[in-house]
């Protein structure tokens, strides 16, 4: 069956310009570079804590002309490689958002919150690149920013149809798309030759099922999203916290006994990571009183 | 100072033409009976040819073929000089040159198209097609600019251990990976701890040298090889890693277990007069590298002897 709505959503993904960021950290960043002083590891510790910025990063040292197709997965071996010159003039060319809603600042708040959270999962289990998993968690719901700043008549209409019919945003987005943020994510990563092991996290983080290769990647991914909407770290499009499957739960061991020790960790991980969101929610509201 | 061979008649605008570049310090010579001109650039290589299109069309398209790809000259630049009514005519694939000028063009402009064109060539001439980096005749140039420099330097020399292997396992696109990614390292490492004084070329194959002052020589290598390890891991198979190593079958046909590739550098100090020639800095490295292959994984190993020093 032919899906005109599918078709013409994928067709804007294909021609999407870039994605915007926050303001405030392509100023920071832009401050950083600036600076004799700061070293390439400093930026890249700031590049990882925003998820337009990594995609791109992870875009350019994935590419033909650098010629690692679906090799790098984490933003310290992507500086390595392209050098600092190459992520200066990337930073300076990042697009910002031109009007910020203050659930764009939520949105980019929840990533942060699962990056961290599939980082110190991750390590748990013992799996061989923890990093590399944050990662994925951190672009989990990348494709919630791109209906942000490309489908902006449908993201208004999801928007809508959660606050009207108390559904959640993924079924509006079913609805109104045909197609979810896990399937645009997954859809634009794999065309802009990323690894593999981020590719399907990020694409079935709703259904774990989806998954062939890294199933518990996935997993991690889909637990980490849960404990952070439980935990209301940041802010993912509606209120609502899904139940995680069974499935996920078991490949990840996840039970009572061990939250009990994970969840002090976690709060550790927020605590730190309060000190950066609030120094850019602050910045903001500075420059724009209205949100 | 570069010399030029204009190809052309002996009347203005070349006339003029030729003036002007010998001002700005070029050699100019110019030939208006092409089969002369041959042999003047068979023999005695100029760096540039600038040649009139109407001076002979047959003969013109000759020599630049026979030049550009029969002496594999593709780094000689070679501009020709048409009459512009004549472009819409001119089919590009017959002619194997790097720009053209038209007849009526001012002086200011031909200097600049000559100008261009000679940087072009230095920066294509020798470079490595898979990594972009100088080739030889570039790394030979720095040696010896360093050797004879009054400051202290470092030259290292770095290549792959167990890197056969692992094209024989994966196959040689990936092996070019691997090479590209130690090519894009030692740039980014060279750039970061010696800025514009720093230097790497690619001598082939998984052979490279650097270049850097000799007090962050250390920190060069010992960075390139911790990242080098951890960035190798990309290009493995999970399975393979998993493993802890690759399997291939050697020449007998038995199944061997091969660690997947490592760096090795050889670092040798350079300071004035401790050698005089390049090829006493490929010696100590020679003597230096026979040591580093002997450890197994990454490792580098400077020549400490300073008693030559003064």
């Amino acid at each position: 069956m032919i899906d005109d709505k599918r078709r013409e959503v994928k067709k804007k993904l294909r021609t999407l310009k870039g994605l915007p960021t926050l303001p405030p950290i392509v100023a920071k960043l832009t401050r950083m570079i600036g600076d004799e002083t700061v070293s390439a590891p400093q930026i890249a510790a700031v590049i990882e804590r925003d998820q337009v910025l990594t995609s791109k990063v992870l875009r350019l040292v994935n590419s033909a002309f650098y010629g690692f197709p679906r090799r790098i997965s984490t933003v310290s071996n992507a500086i390595v490689l392209l050098g600092f010159n190459v992520i200066r003039t990337l930073v300076i060319t990042a697009s910002i958002f031109e009007m910020m809603q203050s659930r764009d600042v939520g949105l980019w708040e929840h990533s942060l919150g699962v990056a961290a959270v599939s980082g110190i999962l991750a390590r748990d289990l013992g799996l061989e690149n923890p990093e590399e998993v944050a990662t994925a968690g951190l672009l989990h719901d990348l494709g919630k920013v791109v209906e942000r700043a490309s489908l902006v008549e449908d993201y208004k209409k999801i928007q809508e149809k959660v606050r009207n019919e108390g559904v959640t945003w993924r079924e509006a987005e079913q609805e109104i798309l045909h197609m979810d943020h896990a399937e645009i994510g997954g859809y634009l990563l794999n065309r802009w030759n990323l690894p593999e092991r981020l590719v399907e996290p990020v694409a079935s983080h709703h259904e774990l099922k989806k998954a062939r290769r890294f199933k518990v990647e996935t997993a991690v991914v889909q637990l980490a999203d849960i404990l952070v909407r439980a935990r209301g770290f940041g802010y993912s499009g509606d209120p609502w916290v899904p139940e995680p499957e069974e499935k996920a739960l078991k490949l990840v061991g996840l039970d009572e006994k061990k939250l009990e020790v994970l969840l002090p960790q976690m709060e550790v991980k927020f605590y730190e990571l309060k000190f950066f969101t609030e120094e850019i929610r602050e910045a903001l509201l500075e420059k724009n009183p209205a949100t | 100072m570069k010399k030029i061979l204009l190809l052309s008649a002996e009347v203005p605008p070349y006339t003029i033409w030729a003036e002007v570049l010998t001002q700005k310090g070029y050699r100019v010579e110019i030939f208006p009976e092409i089969q002369e001109a041959g042999e003047r650039v068979f023999f005695s290589l100029p760096d540039m040819i600038l040649v009139s299109e109407g001076l002979h069309p047959e003969l013109v398209k000759d020599l630049i073929f026979a030049l550009k790809c029969d002496l594999s000259l593709a780094s000689l630049p070679i501009l020709l000089i048409v009459d512009p009514e004549k472009l819409p005519r001119i089919d590009w694939h017959e002619y194997f040159v790097d720009d053209f000028i038209c007849e009526g063009a001012s002086s200011e402009e031909v200097i600049s198209r000559v100008k261009l064109a000679l940087l072009r060539a230095e920066r294509l001439a020798d470079n490595n097609p898979l990594t972009g980096l100088p080739g030889n005749t570039s790394i030979l140039r720095k040696i010896e600019e360093v050797i004879h420099d009054d400051g202290e330097w470092a030259v290292g020399y770095v290549d792959l251990d167990n890197f056969k292997p692992f094209n024989d396992a994966y196959g040689f696109s990936r092996g070019d990976e691997v090479i590209r990614m130690l090519a894009r390292l030692l740039v980014n490492t060279v750039e970061f701890y010696a800025g514009p004084k720093g230097f790497v070329g690619h001598i082939g194959g998984d052979d490279f040298v650097f270049i850097v002052p000799l007090d962050v020589a250390d920190k060069v290598a010992q960075e390139v090889i911790q990242k080098f390890d951890q960035l190798v891991l990309n290009f493995v198979d999970p399975e393979d890693r998993e493993r802890g190593c690759l399997l291939t079958t050697d020449r007998q046909g038995v199944l061997c277990r091969i660690p997947w590739p490592s760096v090795s550098i050889a670092i040798v100090p350079v300071w004035a007069g401790r050698f005089k020639h390049y090829g006493e800095v490929a010696a100590v490295a020679a003597q230096l590298k026979h040591y580093v292959k002997k450890v197994p994984g990454s490792t580098y190993l400077i020549d400490r002897r300073k008693e030559e020093r003064p």
